[in-house]
């Protein structure tokens, strides 16, 4: 019997920030998390609505939002609200002296590993790259011995992009690491955590580069929240410096986790690791507390309300059999077509969005769960993230913008 | 073996455990959690072949604990390391720093002489030619062992009982601390049993590859507690390695009858204090503790999933202010800090706890593991505690 006002399930993007949320109401909260989610190894940008159902390019979010069904959970929230919070998730991320920059009207285009652009709404100041959109020189960095980050690949996917037919050069740096397993963007980060490390990076970049140009690099500009190595080495240069979208461990993904974790410090959040939510404990509708299942024994934990920020199929919240699917925790009704060969298309990177895709729980208006005839199921548990219905975050492009938005709702109300 | 722990086809190769491994942090020699683990554990059905990058996993837990997946990628090389050693011929270094249970049954009784033994510059070029670095004190025995002391001393008696397995460093090298957890226990109208036969708990022959000794201990202690666990009776550790051990890792690394019982009855000594402040038998008449405190919690505590306890408990006591340091692995690792080959690294591992700390500058570090305590005041020049330690001080006033 562990009392609190708020207990939330899961410890990826939607949960740390439903946590925080509910915590700055002055709640007293709980976060159960079973590993750390995809925000750890993810790129940290802010995807809200990259693409609408045609697969059309999104130029401004929110206008595009009027156009997603009814049960997307951007239609279910609609946009004021998932405007609140992202300017609550932009009020944090500045007050944590980590900034991020963008907003709901307009979408960037950033390059990715591969040299490709993709839409995403809110960025890093490191990645936003308009400055590459606009230059005339740009110069590729890449580092010895990385392999996930092939400068030449860079090169001739920006090429092709419509626009971006730029002076390229490329130039290969070297680190001070020369022992041991590969190297990875997170290792080179690392080293330019030192000081050594980034004295020696400044002399050998700007050596390398011409000032006004832009530079393209890989995301390795420190582990930590902030920007110092990032305004130190814009000035040492004279140019515009843009972090691409990385391979796991992608870095910047990282460092929003450890500004969201460094929140839920401050905030008291009591932070539960390595447990497992096995099931909930329910009476007249609503839930009393949730069991973890650990090796050793199970545990209950008690409290007013719940915010399920568990995932989907891939992050664990949601499981699927032949022919039927579910919710892991409160075994939660998730509707799926009685047929399993509608669940898919044969194609698997087909050009549209995959059913299964966008199996999920549905909600009402405050994310509560109901079910397929609109009746409230849990009158105290909200939803928030992937285990919502209605959305196909590949396809969209809105994976950490629906995290975010459900999440700030679930823990407003919670 | 608990098949559904010990799966590593469940591993989507996602770098969760990359990313938050100290070890790979703080050296290139480590291939990493997910490389030494899950990826190659693929390839371990046959004869292995001796990976010397496997020797640096600390077993510390960070990779099992950010696992989105519930891999138990520190168990997958744990086991690996076991098969690795299994007949071949071990260093001296390596039997010392698994068998320190051995060594203090025969230096203990002469804790005066074996603490200047150990201290003296000869001694310390001698272990250093083994492999012991003579950048770090070793623990001193105490004059009186805590099962010395605690047979010494008259309880009152009570009928609700709890077991208390001390673990060796409480035993031979803070006494005090046993001493601590059984007053509080009195204070709590328990009266605390310690078994006959309990041997050490297996933490460090599991981190060193002699798996079939730590597998001859957990099924000793096993015989030894289960009279007590088959009348319900909980059994207390407040060494967060000897609880992981009992709770967690005999079950998944192996399989004795009667493991699940015994995972099943074992408490964290601050956990179980919570667990009776829920039923309302927690003796909460604190008084108030002076003094500025810093907490560090042990990464084999996080791996339990408990998240917190002692930090909790000691927000009870009036008026009581304490640090979360929040600052990640100490670098210990029970004995990995000690060996010369891996000091630099568990130091590295360290830095951010050391610099947090030293820039709050308490009176005392709080930590449960004896490891940690050692690390950190070693590390900072400040002296730690035990949380129990405490909390006994709340209780006396």
């Amino acid at each position: 019997m562990k009392q609190n006002d708020v207990i939330v399930i899961g410890g990826g993007l939607a949960g740390l920030f439903a946590a925080i949320t509910a915590a700055k109401r002055g709640r007293q909260v709980m976060l159960v998390t079973k590993g750390v989610g995809a925000i750890a190894i993810g790129g940290g940008s802010i995807d809200v609505l990259g693409y609408d159902a045609q697969g059309v390019p999104v130029r401004d979010p929110v206008a595009a939002m009027d156009g997603l069904s009814a049960d997307h959970p951007f239609a279910i929230l609609g946009h004021q609200r998932v405007e609140t919070a992202v300017q609550s998730f932009l009020g944090l991320c500045a007050a944590e002296g980590y900034p991020y920059l963008g907003d709901l009207q307009h979408n960037q285009w950033i390059p990715t590993a591969l040299g490709r652009l993709k839409p995403t709404c809110l960025t890093p100041l490191s990645m936003n790259a308009s400055s590459l959109k606009t230059a005339t020189d740009v110069t590729v960095v890449e580092f010895e011995g990385l392999k996930d980050y092939c400068g030449r690949v860079m090169v001739d996917g920006l090429r092709q992009c419509p626009g971006y037919a730029k002076n390229y050069s490329l130039v290969s740096l070297k680190t001070d690491i020369n022992d041991g397993r590969d190297l990875s963007a997170l290792d080179v980060a690392r080293w330019l955590d030192s000081e050594s490390g980034q004295a020696a990076f400044i002399d050998r970049l700007t050596a390398a580069v011409r000032p006004g140009s832009v530079i393209l690099l890989p995301p390795v500009l420190g582990t930590k929240p902030d920007y110092h190595l990032f305004h130190k080495l814009e000035q040492a240069t004279g140019c515009k410096l843009v972090e691409t979208v990385g391979l796991p461990p992608a870095v910047t993904g990282y460092r929003l986790r450890r500004l969201l974790v460094n929140c839920l410090g401050k905030l008291n959040v009591k932070l539960i690791e390595q447990a497992n939510v096995v099931r909930g404990i329910i009476e007249n509708g609503r839930c009393t507390g949730i069991v973890t299942g650990n090796l050793d024994r199970e545990r209950t934990y008690c409290a007013e309300s719940f915010i399920l920020a568990s995932g989907g199929f891939f992050g664990g919240g949601l499981q699927a059999e032949a022919g039927r699917a579910s919710e892991v925790v409160f075994d939660l009704p998730v509707a799926v077509p009685t047929d399993p060969a509608a669940w898919s298309k044969e194609k698997l990177f087909f050009a549209g969005s995959q059913p299964f895709a966008k199996f999920g729980l549905q909600v009402d208006g405050k994310l509560r769960p109901v079910d397929a005839s609109g009746k409230l199921l849990l009158e105290n548990v909200y939803i928030a993230g992937k285990s919502l219905a209605g959305y196909d975050y590949c396809v969209e492009k809105s994976g950490n913008g629906v995290a975010l938005a459900t999440a700030y709702q679930a823990g407003a109300e919670a | 073996m608990k098949k559904h722990q010990y799966n590593p086809d469940s591993c989507i190769a996602c770098t969760s455990c990359v990313a938050y491994c100290p070890v790979s942090a703080a050296t290139r020699k480590f291939a990493g959690p997910k490389m030494m683990g899950p990826a190659l554990e693929r390839f371990r059905g046959g004869e292995t072949n001796t990976d010397f990058s496997l020797d640096y996993c600390a077993n510390c837990k960070n990779c099992d604990i950010s696992c989105p997946s519930g891999v138990p990628i520190s168990t997958l090389n744990m086991l690996a390391r076991a098969k690795q050693y299994k007949n071949k011929r071990r260093s001296l270094l390596d039997w010392m720093m698994s068998h320190s249970d051995l060594m203090s049954k025969l230096a203990s009784p002469m804790a005066a002489l074996s603490n200047f033994g150990m201290a003296n510059p000869l001694t310390k070029m001698i272990l250093k030619q083994v492999g012991i670095t003579d950048k770090m004190s070793l623990p001193k025995y105490a004059s009186k062992t805590f099962l010395q002391q605690f047979r010494a001393f008259k309880q009152q008696s009570f009928p609700d009982k709890v077991v208390f397995f001390s673990g060796c460093f409480i035993n031979y090298y803070a006494p005090e601390v046993g001493m601590d957890l059984v007053a509080v226990m009195q204070r709590n109208k328990r009266e605390v049993i310690v078994p006959e036969g309990l041997d050490c708990c297996g933490s460090p022959l599991v981190g060193k590859g002699y798996l079939d000794e730590a597998v001859e201990k957990a099924r000793t202690n096993i015989a030894a507690l289960k009279p007590w666990f088959d009348q319900g009776i909980p059994v207390l550790t407040c060494c967060t390695s000897c609880g992981l051990m009992l709770k967690m890792e005999i079950q998944e690394m192996m399989d004795l009858e009667h493991m699940e019982q015994l995972a099943a009855h074992t408490y964290d000594a601050s956990e179980y204090l919570l667990e009776l402040h829920g039923q309302g038998q927690l003796d909460t008449e604190f008084a108030p503790v002076a003094g500025r405190y810093i907490y560090h919690t042990p990464c084999h505590l996080r791996a339990q999933g408990i998240g917190k306890p002692s930090l909790e408990l000691l927000s009870m006591i009036p008026g009581f202010q304490i640090e979360d340091a929040d600052a990640g692995c100490c670098g210990q690792s029970g004995t990995y800090g000690f060996e010369v080959a891996k000091h630099d690294i568990a130091m590295a591992v360290a830095e951010p706890v050391f610099k947090r700390i030293k820039e709050y500058q308490p009176d005392y570090i709080v930590s449960d593991c004896s490891g940690c305590r050692l690390q950190l005041s070693q590390g900072t020049g400040f002296p730690a505690l035990h949380p129990l330690t405490l909390l006994r001080r709340a209780y006396e006033g």
